[in-house]
């Protein structure tokens, strides 16, 4: 009997079978191709270059190359930086709207604006408000007499460094705010209530209380942000384009110019596997600590 | 109408086995009540029979016909959830059709059939309306009245008045039993409370960690508990149940009281056996408050000293002590006591029980 | 002042900062969509002008009478592009739907071996970045043919969004109690019967605000899009974008006119389904 059923396969199998294919197909396979090929000096110009194996040189090529390693490192603080600011900024945010007493129908519909635009919008959008001649940020820091000259926000590395964070953060504190706040509204009041009898201080009914309970939802909104990290590509792409001179180049830029631009393939896909790394290792690291979270919410309330 | 029986059903999860090969025959239009601690497997039994757990292994037969690997639409069930599970997206009239509409049938033939059953239920005027609407007992009727509409050879309940408060739940546990006489099919009723396993059952199976302790009447369960876990599962409050041994023919507690051995087990047990001894607090009252069965010579007296009472109008239940063990006795016609106050009270040993302290079985006496 | 008064107007103060951090940071929400909105109305030289011109002067729909004229009149070819957005959204979003149901129905109702494996390497596939991705798609779709068609941009959406369609209608799913299933079943449903009849009307609004989810996905997705189309016979809104920008100048009326054009259809979609994608996203953080 159960021998038998071992045979045939289980409905969940069926079920999951167009998703593992799809997924197969369009993701693993060339990813698996992009693997070989990133062992070879392949370009797009050349054909049979894909052929010729060179073991581990772009991988040897990447580890002593300076710019590489930069944009690295800028990506990394850019994901740190932003990631932060988003939750801190989103925390906020979601406890300014838990509290208002009128129209929180319409704030949550504000709230959730910024989601909508796409990611090419949000680049285009800062882009044009931080043109250090005709964008709305310096015309008003002019206008208001705080500077009386055009401040080259994306031009200078450092200003288009904090800008393309702005926009990032602009673009993604939303989705932050919304689960939050959508933890803050689950929230069993009587623990609340509880607490502030017992003596605590504001501070420390958010700390001890509050906070626990909304944790795993701040963890889904990290792992559906870890999940595409990488959109930020579009925003940069837009706004500077790893310019000027290569001082806002973030893994991602670099990639696609080393693959169309240079046409060096192999050596792209090479550099493409560091940052597939770092995006699985940001999306495991967070969905442990959902699960572990949701298992203690689970044994408190 | 259909018989139901259990042979040897067995149900494991992998490596652990929770049911242990069960064997039960229902009578056809038997009202039989499964009960038991939580844990103790009723559940999953229950939803073996509707077919929503496979079964592990042995056979069950509906009126006769091996069922074990059919599909619920197959076995000609019917079953009220304890969450109710009303369609939330249908009406009233729409839930209780759609059992019906499923098998084909035309709207003009469930028309009445539903109008019918809204009708013995008393749900005619809530039949356009949305489960969201109704309360939680109206919600529980339209549960019964989708059960009913198909005619089902057996209704299966699964503790279906445990989400109701108490005044709600006994009204409701009425009006099964009357629709039980109406409509006369076979009946299998899972529920934890052992009140509403007496009321309702014909026959009342106990279980316990997958096993049955005893099957048997309302009465049969009562008087004559197979076990020492029915005796302290069934009656309200339970059994006094002391542990203590058989010696010169008295009973010797472990505080070093002792009664004397109730004369119908004289020639039964021998000296030096373990036993547990049981009495129900119907059969321990003060002298002058409560009624024995009649032999005098059984009835023994001894001083309590009261420490609570739980007063309860007619009656008040006292919760007494003597040598550090507490006893629970019922006061008919009661006067009001103190607590601390030293009464005489009769032990009605003609009503006592003993079981086997190892294997917790009975001693029939 | 008594300890009460003070405590009153400490409330106060609270209440009046709190008023004001809520509107500050709804204008900051707010308030780069509407200069978008607000320049596509403007002259170009207004929009240039410097000193600012603060107060707008001259509204006008130039730009989308210009938008629209066609190429070669200052246009661009804004319905191709409209339109090849449009079926390539719908398509792979429906495509997706499908197969996301099968699967968030197993996550849902079904007990398995590896489950919360097979659910994180699903979700894994997503992270892999667009442009790695790009790179060895853009090779074989060029050996297989299918660069700049909608069938490879489908394809690759259809893939991209599978995970989260997965993720979220499996929370819908769960939402559903189980007892409705198996009452069904009781009724005489088969299994197939008591998805249909039951599991998916209710599910039914998640559903479609997942549906919703993958097409604002494909509709603004551009690091795949750019590599994969060329022309015309492809090419979606958010690469049609940089069809404004050249070399050293940027069209900005233009372009903040067509960022209008690709929002409307996004705002209007999100403000439907705002209720259900948060349900859907945080069905299972409390109970797990």
């Amino acid at each position: 009997m159960g021998a038998l059923k071992r045979l045939r396969p289980s409905t969940p199998f069926l079920l999951l079978l167009p998703a593992i294919v799809v997924l197969a197909a369009v993701v693993v396979v060339p990813l698996l191709l992009s693997f070989y090929s990133s062992f070879t000096p392949f370009r797009l110009t050349q054909p049979a270059s894909l052929f010729n194996f060179v073991g581990f040189r772009n991988y040897g090529r990447i580890l002593t190359d300076v710019e590489f390693w930069t944009a690295f490192g800028r990506t990394v603080l850019l994901l740190t930086v932003a990631l932060n600011a988003e939750m801190l900024l989103g925390l906020g945010l979601a406890m300014l709207v838990e509290k208002a007493t009128a129209g929180q129908r319409l704030l949550r519909t504000i709230m959730m604006f910024p989601m909508m635009f796409s990611p090419i919008l949000v680049g285009f959008q800062f882009k044009f408000m931080f043109n250090d001649n005709i964008g709305l940020i310096n015309n008003a820091l002019q206008s208001l007499g705080l500077t009386d000259q055009a401040i080259p926000w994306l031009i200078d590395g450092t200003l288009a460094f904090w800008a393309i964070v702005v926009a990032e953060v602009w673009s993604s504190t939303s989705i932050f705010a919304i689960l939050i706040l959508a933890g803050l509204l689950a929230m069993p009041k009587e623990p609340i209530e509880a607490a502030r009898v017992d003596g605590c201080t504001p501070w420390q009914t958010f700390r001890y209380v509050t906070w626990p309970f909304v944790m795993p939802f701040a963890y889904i909104a990290m792992t559906i942000r870890s999940l595409d990290v990488a959109r930020a590509y579009d925003i940069v792409k837009i706004m500077t384009d790893g310019g000027p001179a290569k001082r806002t180049e973030l893994l991602w830029t670099l990639i696609s110019r080393t693959a169309y631009a240079d046409a060096r393939m192999g050596l792209a896909n090479a550099m493409a596997y560091f940052a597939i790394f770092l995006s699985i290792l940001f999306t495991v690291y967070f969905f442990r600590k959902l699960a572990a979270a949701r298992t203690q919410i689970g044994a408190e309330w | 109408m259909a018989t139901v029986s259990l042979q040897k059903l067995v149900k494991r999860y992998g490596a652990l086995e929770i049911v242990h090969g069960i064997d039960l025959e229902v009578a056809d239009r038997e009202f039989i009540a499964l009960v038991g601690p939580s844990g103790c497997g009723k559940s999953t039994t229950l939803r073996m029979i509707a077919g929503l757990e496979p079964i592990s292994g042995g056979n069950l037969k509906i009126g006769g016909r091996i069922v074990n690997d059919l599909p619920p639409r197959a076995r000609n069930i019917s079953m009220v959830f304890q969450s109710y599970a009303l369609y939330p997206h249908m009406t009233v009239r729409e839930n209780m059709g759609f059992s019906l509409k499923i098998a084909g049938m035309k709207s003009e033939e469930i028309a009445p059939r539903v109008e019918e059953a809204a009708r013995t239920l008393d749900l005619t005027h809530l039949l356009d309306r949305r489960p969201s609407q109704l309360s939680g007992g109206q919600r529980q009727r339209v549960a019964m009245g989708r059960a009913i509409v198909r005619n089902p050879d057996v209704f299966l309940f699964d503790e279906p008045l445990s989400n109701l408060d108490a005044k709600l739940r006994t009204q409701l546990r009425t009006e099964i039993k009357k629709l039980h006489a109406k409509v006369q099919s076979t009946v299998i009723y899972v529920t934890h409370d052992q009140v509403e396993a007496m009321t309702l059952a014909d026959r009342i199976v106990i279980m316990r960690d997958g096993h049955i302790e005893q099957v048997g009447t309302p009465e049969e369960v009562f008087q004559r508990p197979a076990s020492k876990f029915v005796a302290g599962f069934i009656g309200s409050p339970p059994m006094n149940l002391k542990d203590a041994e058989i010696a010169d023919g008295r009973v010797v507690f472990v505080n070093g009281d002792s009664l004397p051995l109730p004369r119908r087990f004289a020639d039964r047990v021998t000296a030096g056996r373990k036993v547990t001894f049981g009495l129900r607090p119907d059969d321990l009252y003060p002298a002058g408050h409560g009624i024995h069965s009649g032999q005098e010579a059984d009835v023994h007296k001894a001083d309590l000293r009261v420490s609570i009472t739980e007063p309860l109008g007619n009656e008040t239940l006292v919760f007494s002590e003597h040598g550090g063990a507490e006893w629970v006795g019922r006061m008919l016609n009661p006067r009001r006591l103190r607590a601390g106050e030293t009464l005489p009270f009769c032990f009605d040993l003609s009503q006592a029980h003993l079981f086997d302290r190892e294997t917790g079985r009975t001693l029939r006496g | 002042m008594n300890e009460n008064a003070k405590a009153r107007l400490a409330g106060n103060l609270l209440s009046l900062a709190h008023k004001l951090g809520l509107f500050i940071a709804m204008a900051i929400i707010c308030l780069p969509g509407l200069w978008i909105v607000l320049a596509s109305f403007r002259p170009t030289v207004e929009i240039m002008a410097k000193p600012p011109v603060w107060i707008p002067q001259d509204l006008s729909l130039d730009a989308y009478v210009a938008m629209f004229s066609g190429v070669g009149q200052g246009g661009i070819p804004v319905i191709d592009y409209f339109s090849n957005s449009l079926i390539v959204s719908i398509t792979s979003t429906v495509i997706s739907l499908a197969i996301g149901m099968a699967g968030g129905y197993a996550f849902a109702r079904f007990r398995f071996r590896a489950k919360s494996s097979i659910f994180l390497g699903l979700m894994l596939t997503r992270t892999v970045p667009g442009i790695a991705l790009s790179l060895p798609l853009f090779f074989v779709y060029s050996k297989l043919g299918i660069i700049d068609t909608h069938f490879g941009l489908i394809l690759a959406y259809v893939a991209l969004n599978v995970p989260f369609t997965i993720w979220l209608i499996d929370g819908f799913f769960r939402q559903v109690p189980k007892d409705l299933a198996e009452a069904a079943q009781i009724d005489g449903c088969t299994r197939w019967q008591a998805f249909w009849q039951v599991e998916f009307p209710l599910a039914g609004p998640g559903i479609a605000s997942a549906g919703i989810f993958a097409f604002l996905t494909s509709w603004n997705e551009f690091a795949l899009a750019s590599q994969l189309t060329r022309s015309i016979n492809s090419k979606t809104l958010p690469v049609g974008l940089l069809d404004y920008t050249a070399e050293f100048t940027i069209d900005w009326r233009g372009m903040c006119a067509l960022a209008v054009v690709m929002i409307i259809p996004a705002l209007v979609l999100t403000f439907i389904v705002q209720k259900h994608l948060v349900s859907g996203l945080t069905s299972g953080a409390v109970k797990g």
